[in-house]
């Protein structure tokens, strides 16, 4: 039983780890966690961009309140926001929520935040000259925006989207605290079922989550490198 | 069917108010701690990260790595609950006959802040022209005192908005302290919520102060920039 | 800052009001939807825990929601919740019922429908072997317990001077107490008793004689489920006279098995204790 130091515990737990109680319950462990980031991380992209517009837009009276609203939510820890989501969400929709989807929609309201925050340098980061240029073409200012500025600035972000995507897949194991059954739910079951390991289960999981988040990391400097390669030309 | 009476006096007054207190008490303590140790080791990861020994270099780059893509709650988990195995039951012994909980927690956001600071402060120092360390050679400093009297005061400075974002994360992770029972201020709200039953009240508190807190750390360091790291504060 | 605080308050003014769109009884929704989804615990040994093999939810708890699901024609669906989560989950509609060793008070009486009793224990301290003898041994030290419990509150007013330390779950604090970073961990005896006989090193520990409260169990449901209440009463009367309510407590809690108690004069009565 107390082969290799102990870690005879993660081979007995693999499955458990890898999908949750799946078949014979719901799906959860390691594809739970990659199914809320994932889903989370393609939700706030598409609200980061849309909020991101409104930040550097000239009508101050959509640009401050929605300043204001993102840089609030960048004030509060995410673990508030799944708390709010988990008391407001189902009482706000007057329907039956899952807690999966709970988390998700904690996940992108405080992600969309961050990535509003990365539209809004992209956006600005691309130089003056192609805004005026689109304008002196014709298009309204709206249109440039949308499709002369956004799509060389969304080609510089994808990197820091992929940043944010690791930081989801961190931010998932928040789901925890909700009892949503991903990696960290399923690690803590483990341990409360076999107790005297928890060096060995923290530390595995640790690896688990650091062998994903790297991955994208470093796929993430990648493209980093590729695209300051041709921003050189 | 449930039709919500509010009763802001739940989380204003009497025994509950007194527990919000001691929660936003405890998470500025615990922030506090673990900004000035995580600035210090942050300090000592970028510098190790620069050095020009590659052992010492490979050791701070893994821990970097490693500790930047796991989560934080993880790592709460395997200091507060793994650290047993791993130290001598002496030390485990006298940890517990203190507040290791707090302690643990300190531990474990030190650790992960300081992982991203160290980054930040080396695309500091990296800013700072190579003929400074030069001139600094030249004129007979040694390696780490030219790092610590010419690059870093000047790394440091260009570094103050980064570092604030760190900080404010730190004071907001703070909240996962209470997956180990530190008393702070998320496990004092979500407290009074499953005592009264009052989670929209004891949520609205606590997010509140969440924000405050933010605003003054920002205003703090802004002050600090301005007035102690300014270019001519420096001499 | 005002801003912000109006928003909130008018969003949790609306979330408020939006709570009455769950008026139907829990027993037609049930009915309609074909499945009773159950809230059961994943970590309390005997109650609700996880089977390695199968890693289903198994236990006292789930075998009552089997037979309330199969008396009423309709599929179950077991639900892993905290302690402190477990409420939140019945007022939200995530859950029909909660059956997850809830203890029967005036204060959660005023927030959900009970059932009658169904198991009854009391509040006591699991300890390392010889080290607690009386109530005084505790009072100043650090106890573990689970967050959103009786068990906490109890203690808090029976040692006043404890430093009570709460986690997510049980078995969380039982890790803190082999860790030495609590003397103590104090829940309900039948909880306690499951922690321990699950325990790989058992010996070493034991249940101080200790009773600081009276624990009756009940099954939640939202207030709004008149139907649902004298159906699971109903249901837990019946299963009384028939046999069945004996038959789970013996078959979770013999002398062979992990967490031996007796069930001595306890019967399901329409009484709550």
């Amino acid at each position: 039983m107390d082969g290799w130091f102990g870690f005879q515990v993660i081979w007995d737990n693999m499955a458990h780890f890898l999908v949750g109680r799946y078949p014979s319950g719901p799906i959860g462990g390691l594809a739970l966690t990659i199914w809320l980031a994932v889903v989370s991380c393609a939700l706030s992209i598409v609200i980061g961009i849309f909020t991101g517009l409104l930040c550097v837009s000239q009508n101050r009276f959509i640009k401050y309140p929605v300043l204001t609203v993102v840089n609030a939510i960048r004030g509060i820890p995410l673990l508030m926001v799944i708390f709010w989501m988990y008391f407001l969400l189902p009482a706000f929709m007057g329907m039956v929520v899952a807690e999966s989807w709970t988390v998700i929609a904690a996940l992108t309201i405080f992600t969309s935040a961050y990535m509003s925050q990365i539209v809004q340098a992209g956006i600005e980061a691309i130089s003056r000259g192609q805004t005026e240029a689109g304008l002196s073409t014709g298009l309204p200012r709206n249109q440039v925006m949308v499709f002369i500025v956004l799509p060389q600035a969304v080609r510089n972000m994808i990197p820091s989207f992929v940043n944010q995507l690791v930081s989801l897949i961190k931010d998932t194991s928040l789901a925890f605290i909700v009892g949503v059954a991903e990696l960290t739910h399923v690690a803590t079951q483990v341990n409360n079922r076999t107790m005297v390991y928890p060096a060995q289960i923290f530390l595995f999981i640790a690896i688990i989550y650091f062998i994903l988040c790297f991955m994208l990391t470093s796929y993430s400097r990648h493209l980093e490198q590729k695209l300051a390669y041709r921003k050189g030309i | 069917m449930f039709k919500y009476q509010f009763d802001w006096s739940v989380v204003l007054t009497g025994q509950y108010a007194q527990w919000i207190v001691d929660g936003i008490k405890v998470t500025i303590q615990l922030s506090m701690a673990s900004i000035a140790l995580s600035f210090l080791m942050g300090l000592i990861i970028a510098v190790m990260r620069m050095s020009q020994v590659a052992p010492i270099r490979g050791v701070a780059h893994g821990y970097l790595e490693f500790i930047r893509n796991t989560p934080l709650l993880v790592q709460f988990f395997f200091w507060y609950f793994g650290s047993y195995q791993i130290l001598p039951q002496a030390v485990n012994d006298w940890l517990n006959a203190r507040d290791f909980e707090f302690a643990a927690a300190v531990i474990a956001l030190t650790i992960y802040t300081s992982a991203f600071i160290a980054e930040d402060i080396r695309s500091g120092i990296r800013s700072i022209p190579k003929e400074q360390m030069e001139a600094a050679r030249s004129s007979g400093f040694s390696y780490i005192r030219s790092m610590l009297y010419i690059i870093l005061p000047q790394a440091v400075r260009l570094t103050i908005p980064p570092l604030i974002s760190q900080f404010l994360n730190l004071t907001k992770n703070s909240s996962l302290a209470m997956t180990i029972g530190v008393a702070e201020l998320t496990y004092q709200a979500r407290q009074v919520e499953s005592y009264t039953f009052r989670g929209f009240e004891a949520f609205t508190a606590a997010t509140l102060v969440y924000l405050v807190m933010s605003l003054v750390i920002t205003g703090l360091v802004m002050l600090y920039d301005k007035k102690v790291l300014s270019p001519t504060g420096m001499k | 800052m005002k801003k912000i605080l109006a928003v909130l308050l008018t969003v949790a003014f609306v979330a408020g009001l939006a709570g009455i769109a769950l008026a139907e009884d829990t027993y037609d929704i049930v009915k309609k939807r074909g499945t009773l989804i159950v809230g059961t615990k994943d970590a309390s040994p005997g109650f609700g825990y996880i089977d390695p093999k199968t890693r289903e939810i198994i236990g006292y708890d789930c075998d009552f929601a089997a037979y309330l699901a199969k008396k009423m024609g309709v599929k179950l669906e077991l639900k892993g919740v905290t302690s402190a989560a477990r409420i939140p989950q019945l007022q939200a509609g995530n859950v029909d019922l909660i059956a997850a060793t809830l203890t029967w008070t005036a204060e959660r009486a005023k927030q959900v429908d009970f059932s009658y009793t169904y198991f009854l224990t009391g509040q006591k301290f699991l300890v390392k072997k010889g080290t607690v003898n009386s109530l005084a041994d505790l009072e100043g030290k650090k106890l573990g317990t689970a967050k959103g419990t009786t068990s906490e509150q109890n203690a808090s007013k029976a040692l006043p001077k404890a430093t009570i330390l709460s986690f997510d779950d049980y078995p969380q604090a039982f890790l803190a107490l082999q860790q030495g970073k609590v003397v103590a961990v104090t829940t309900d005896e039948s909880i306690l008793a499951g922690i321990l006989g699950k325990a790989p090193n058992k010996d070493q520990y034991e249940i101080a004689d200790i009773r600081i409260s009276d624990e009756p169990y009940g099954i939640a449901m939202r207030k709004d489920s008149p139907k649902m209440l004298k159906f699971v009463n109903d249901t837990l009367l019946e299963m009384e006279k028939n046999g069945e309510a004996k038959k789970i407590w013996d078959k979770w809690f013999n002398p062979k098995s992990d967490q031996p108690m007796p069930r001595g004069k306890f019967k399901i009565t329409a009484d709550r204790k």
